[in-house]
């Protein structure tokens, strides 16, 4: 009875607790909003959401109360159009209860478990000590090892057939268990252990048969058969039924197993559940699926602020880091997109928006980025057409929509170049589309020239400082001075008009790989900085040392 | 005895096993809706041409009621769809209604004009409407049999077949328990 007030003690008091009245509107307000999910986060009470879902239904349980209803009344309205998942502490009766109650039944189950094994192993060690029969164990080991004993009929069903029947269970148990000793499968204390059980279970049989009045010697006669014969046959069992007994420290190894998973269960399982950080992500991380939702999100966010400070090593290194614990991220794929595009390579582009958009089909980026690539760098305008018009449909009203329609406006009809594209692409002879002049590498540091290095010339439109640049021109193991022109064959995507007030800059890049920045870099830029293309003598110094 | 070992470690691990399983394969955000085959929540709304429309004046009617935001990225694809599937039963004895919800007044009404909407809708501005509907994920649509009861919710943008084919189920009164899916974006 104790136990049982107790019990319920355990599982109302939280619920007492809560459904205690509060002072005032807001405090009871309050007190129920947090018993309720919030239905945009998951794991954060209606109270503490800041979402506006959760301002209006705030607002609607005020309204409630307010009106007179009871908060049971007021969650209930919740629960019917929301279901009992609103409810962050699920009901104390119907299937709810089975949630309460689940967890003690499963510890009384546990400590029931337990203290069944631990009485039988007492039990083991106290019957080990007796022998019950006149004669002793000497009796017993000369009965187990007569080779002629009496057999049941098999359809006879008197108490001695019975004792009978058990007599050769024991024994076919006790030639097991000395199989099982010389194959090395128990130690030898064990093997003592459960031999000397068996024998005084044997001995309580053998004084039971003795009580029973004898048998007629005709039908014992009738009986008896070697032991050996069908007696082996009888499948190996214990006195009490249950299949082969564990040893000791596998109990004691198992029963530690299983805390010790249930307590880690139980610390990993909590701290893997977090609010979601956004639509693509999942309340699962950390060890459940190896992803950490913060570190993810921050890791984002690097690789973003790298790409628009246009750090591409570093935003590749961010954005493979958040795929390789979210294999699935769009805004990872589609930033590698972007960037594979930038350095030339439209095919990787297009796979990287590709897998964007297999996870999230309207993705508004992925789909600009494919019908970009489409359009400027595959000239495939039958392609690039519907990419784009399906993102103008996406888009709200804006600037951004503006910019597609724009786009879906420069797109020719069918076949054939861009008409902007056309239209401003120059001959590789003509020097008015071309920006030409000498690279010299600064007196004080002619001796830090790296005789493998490669030099990049570099040309971003001026101001536009996030943006990738607008052409590259890649020159290995040059010598210096150096004459050199950029023009539209250098652009980085295609189609791109090479035109504007351009800002250039050049690297003399130690492992020649465009996306790194290492120390030892030689650095320069045209001091007159923005040039308009068609200038010539735009003359440059490498008089920096990258540090 | 190894069989018998074998059926109590599987009877024990398989119910777990199937109790993860489940629990790793379902959508966690998804919130399955209690109101199917139940009578819709009444209400009234102030339409964007300024009458208002109520829930019970309907009554006798199959009605199909959206709910949306011009933000909401799979409203705007599905928009030009149920246009269009409006446009041939809006004589028969049906009726659309489009509730735009966490929404400002002029977003809504450009969307409506984008699309050349011509279906009554309405803004619950207080978010009362979606509330009673149990609403988590837009878009989000509900039909309504003639008695006034859902037959049918599918969250995410629907297309414009199934309208049809569930409002065709909605005036014979046939309710479907399967909630319908599609791309859907969360409520703010």
């Amino acid at each position: 009875m104790l136990r049982r007030a107790l019990l319920l003690a355990i599982v109302f008091l939280p619920r007492l607790a809560a459904g205690a009245v509060a002072p005032d509107l807001e405090d009871q307000t309050r007190a129920l909003a947090a018993e309720l999910r919030c239905v945009v986060c998951q794991n954060l009470s209606v109270a503490d959401s800041p979402s506006e879902m959760a301002q209006q239904m705030r607002a609607i349980v005020r309204e409630q109360l307010q009106a007179g209803k009871t908060p049971e009344q007021v969650k209930d309205f919740f629960v019917s159009k929301y279901g009992e998942w609103v409810l962050l502490k699920p009901k104390t009766s119907g299937i709810g209860l089975l949630l309460w109650l689940l967890p003690y039944v499963a510890l009384t189950l546990g400590v029931i478990t337990a203290l069944w094994f631990v009485r039988r192993w007492a039990r083991r060690k106290t019957l080990t000590a007796q022998i019950p029969i006149a004669g002793g164990m000497e009796r017993v080991r000369s009965e187990i090892a007569r080779e002629h004993v009496e057999q049941p009929d098999s359809e006879d069903t008197s108490p001695r057939a019975e004792l009978l029947r058990e007599r050769e269970r024991l024994r076919a148990e006790l030639r097991e268990l000395e199989f099982d000793f010389q194959s090395g499968k128990h130690s030898e204390a064990d093997f003592m252990a459960l031999r000397s059980e068996i024998e005084n279970k044997f001995g309580t049989l053998i004084e039971r048969l003795d009580r029973l009045p004898a048998e007629s010697g005709a039908h014992a006669a009738k009986e008896k058969r070697p032991a050996h014969t069908p007696a082996n046959k009888t499948p190996a069992k214990t006195s009490d039924g249950s299949g082969r007994r564990f040893r000791r420290w596998q109990l004691a190894a198992g029963g530690s197993f299983l805390l010790l998973f249930g307590l880690a269960l139980g610390v990993f399982l909590t701290q893997s559940l977090r609010p979601r950080m956004s639509e693509e992500d999942t309340i699962t991380g950390d060890f459940m699926t190896g992803t950490s939702g913060a570190a993810t999100a921050a890791l984002l966010q690097q690789g973003k602020q790298a790409y628009a400070k246009q750090d591409f090593a570093k935003a590749i290194e961010a954005f493979k880091l958040v795929l390789a614990q979210e294999p699935n991220q769009p805004e990872a794929h589609a930033y590698m997109g972007f960037i594979l595009a930038q350095a030339g390579h439209g095919d990787g582009a297009l796979m990287a928006f590709e897998k964007a958009l297999a996870v999230a089909p309207s993705f508004p980026m992925a789909l600009w980025g494919k019908g970009m690539v489409l359009y400027r760098d595959k000239q495939d305008y039958a392609g690039a057409r519907p990419v784009l018009e399906k993102l103008l449909q996406l888009m709200p009203p804006g600037e951004e929509r503006n910019e597609i329609t724009k786009v879906l406006a420069e797109i020719p009809a069918s076949g054939g170049p861009p008409q902007k594209a056309s239209a401003v692409a120059p001959t590789a002879a003509n020097s008015a589309q071309t920006i030409s002049g000498k690279i010299t590498v600064d007196a004080k540091l002619k001796d830090k020239i790296d005789n493998q290095a490669t030099l990049f010339i570099i040309a971003r439109p001026a101001g536009g400082a996030a943006g990738p640049p607008l052409a590259v021109k890649k020159i290995d193991k040059p010598s210096f001075p150096l004459s050199y022109s950029l023009g539209h064959e250098n652009v980085m995507m295609q189609g791109t008009p090479f035109a504007g007030p351009i800002n250039i800059t050049v690297r003399l890049d130690k492992d020649s790989n465009a996306v790194t920045r290492e120390a030892g870099n030689l650095l320069g830029d045209y001091k007159k900085n923005p040039v308009t293309v068609g200038s010539q003598n735009v003359d440059i110094i490498l008089d920096q040392l990258a540090q | 005895m190894p069989w018998r070992r074998l059926i109590i470690t599987a009877s024990i691990i398989a119910p777990l096993l199937a109790l993860f399983a489940y629990g790793f394969m379902r959508d966690a955000r998804y919130i399955h809706s209690p109101l199917i085959a139940k009578p819709a929540a009444p209400f009234a709304i102030e339409l964007f041409d300024g009458t208002t429309l109520n829930l019970e004046s309907l009554r006798g009617k199959a009605v199909f009621l959206n709910f949306w935001a011009s933000w909401c990225p799979p409203c705007r694809a599905e928009a030009r769809d149920l246009e269009s599937a409006w446009r041939k039963v809006k004589d028969q004895n049906v009726v659309y209604i489009g509730v735009a919800l966490q929404d400002t007044e002029e977003n809504a009404r450009a969307f409506l004009r984008e699309f050349d909407i011509t279906y009554p809708n309405g803004r619950d501005a207080s978010g009362r409407i979606s509330v009673d509907y149990g609403v988590w994920g837009i878009p989000e649509s509900f039909f309504i049999d003639a008695q006034g009861r859902i037959t049918y919710k599918h969250t995410g943008a629907i297309r414009a077949g199934l309208v049809e084919t569930k409002l065709a189920e909605a005036i014979k009164g046939i309710v479907t328990a399967q909630e319908g899916k599609g791309e859907y974006q969360q409520v703010r």
